[in-house]
């Protein structure tokens, strides 16, 4: 299964206050979905992503996909199979825009 | 998983280490700044303080940083923090040992000003003959020690008709990218606006024409950083913050540590020795004005005015004195419809 790797060029940064919220909101149970926590900047391309796009970029460190969810399905509450297609679906959109790299 | 967020400190500071310089261009906004620099001490403390804010990334400037007596251990010392370091510099002084010591310092991109693809239009542009030729070299240099290479063209009067000469010379030369900056009326370039800007109609030309080089050459990033692009419906929208990103990624700081929000607005918002980087960002009214613009005149039926939000703000705010004002660039007419590529 192929490993995925942050793209090195990419400059990223975790948002400590919009974090602390977010943890806070997801433990009250309110729907966090729209609160960024982390941006990734890459030449003129900025994405700002929520606390799940956030854990998955960080797990991006040359593991496969079977890992990253692995790993996830242990930190969130949620059925397996939406988690992979989130996942997946992520990450797809990471690899389009250049933000990860996928290797043998 | 993609969402709006406010940045709690900037990603990248645009730092004019010192203004002195060793030529005299014509468009220069700094040469007449202020000379006090930071002393050594003060200058290190304020790269920590800068990398523990949580800022990505420093470009360099001035006058030309290859003439500040520290630039070099400021820099190995920024990236040693994590910290992304690039440079903008006129080239003179970057032959292959230079180029080798700035890739040791940890630089991992470097932008060489150049004018014209034409050495006796940059060289007499520039103040300084042989110019054109140094700077050619000094892109030579920092690739092959693999460092990033750019070239920064300020369009005005005497290239915006040659964007094709300047990009088959950026490639000729192997350069990763052209940056074409717009022109933004300060210092210099304010005393030398009537001889050097261009009309809004000129610009309207100079931006249709720069957007089909972008479309039509892929082996070079073609990079243009003015809002008003929007009305010719080129913005990518999803990419980038809405209309400058001055105040709202990036933020300037001068040689004595003053803190602008671009180089460009010579606006004082706090000093990087004795203010919270953080803070600043967080609590600046001025920054607060800029990131809530709000529509007047013939930009209040523009229905682009979502993505260019006015334009560029520094400009508004030199020629007419009001941040908010239509850019005095803007070809768009009252209720103007974007044209498409
Ligand atoms: S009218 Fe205003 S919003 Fe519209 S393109 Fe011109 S400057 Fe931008």
């Amino acid at each position: 299964m192929l490993k995925i790797q942050r793209n090195p060029n990419v400059m990223w940064r975790e948002e400590s206050d919009a974090l602390a919220d977010a943890q806070v909101g997801l433990d009250r149970g309110d729907d966090i979905e729209e609160v960024g926590t982390a941006v990734l900047f890459s030449g003129g391309a900025m994405l700002s992503i929520n606390l799940l796009g956030t854990e998955i970029w960080k797990l991006c460190d040359g593991r496969n996909m079977d890992g990253i969810v692995k790993e996830l399905f242990e930190q969130f509450d949620v059925q397996e199979e939406v988690l992979r297609a989130d996942v997946q679906a992520f990450l797809e959109d990471l690899l389009k825009k250049g933000f990860i790299t996928h290797e043998e | 998983m993609k969402n709006e967020i406010m940045l709690e400190a900037p990603i990248t500071i645009n730092w004019a280490i010192n203004n002195s310089c060793n030529f005299a261009c014509r468009h220069c906004y700094s040469r007449n700044d202020t000379h006090d620099e930071l002393a050594r001490d003060v200058l290190f403390s304020c790269i920590e303080k800068v990398a523990k804010a949580g800022v990505l990334s420093i470009n360099f400037g001035g006058g030309e940083p290859l003439l500040h007596p520290y630039l070099l251990d400021i820099a190995s010392f920024a990236s040693g923090l994590g910290l992304r370091v690039s440079m903008n510099s006129n080239g003179w002084l970057i032959d292959a040992p230079m180029a080798a010591t700035l890739k040791a310092a940890g630089f991992t991109k470097i932008g060489i000003s150049i004018d014209s693809h034409l050495p006796e239009t940059h060289d007499s542009f520039r103040g300084m003959p042989g110019s054109h030729a140094r700077a050619v070299a000094a892109l030579g240099h920092i690739s092959a020690v693999g460092i990033a290479t750019s070239i920064s063209t300020v369009i005005c009067r005497i290239n915006n008709a040659s964007v094709k000469d300047l990009v088959s010379f950026a490639l000729d030369n192997r350069a990763g990218q052209i940056n074409f900056h717009n022109f933004k009326c300060s210092g210099l370039g304010l005393s030398n606006k009537d001889e050097l800007d261009l009309s809004p109609e000129e610009w309207k030309v100079f931006y249709r024409s720069a957007l089909a080089a972008k479309e039509r050459e892929k082996g070079i990033d073609v990079s243009l950083d003015d809002p008003i692009i929007a009305l010719l419906g080129a913005r990518d929208t999803s990419s980038m913050v809405k209309g400058s990103v001055c105040g709202k990624l990036s933020l300037n700081i001068k040689s004595n540590g003053d803190i602008t929000p671009c180089g460009f607005i010579p606006v004082v918002i706090g000093n990087i020795s004795t203010d919270d980087l953080r803070q600043v960002w967080r609590e600046s009214t001025v920054l607060d004005r800029m990131r809530n613009k709000k529509p007047t005149g013939k930009c209040s039926g523009c229905s682009k005015y979502e993505d260019c939000l006015g334009g560029c703000t520094a400009r508004a705010l030199a020629l007419t004195g009001d941040m908010n004002n239509p850019d005095p660039h803007c070809w768009g007419t009252e209720g103007s419809e974007s044209e498409s590529q």
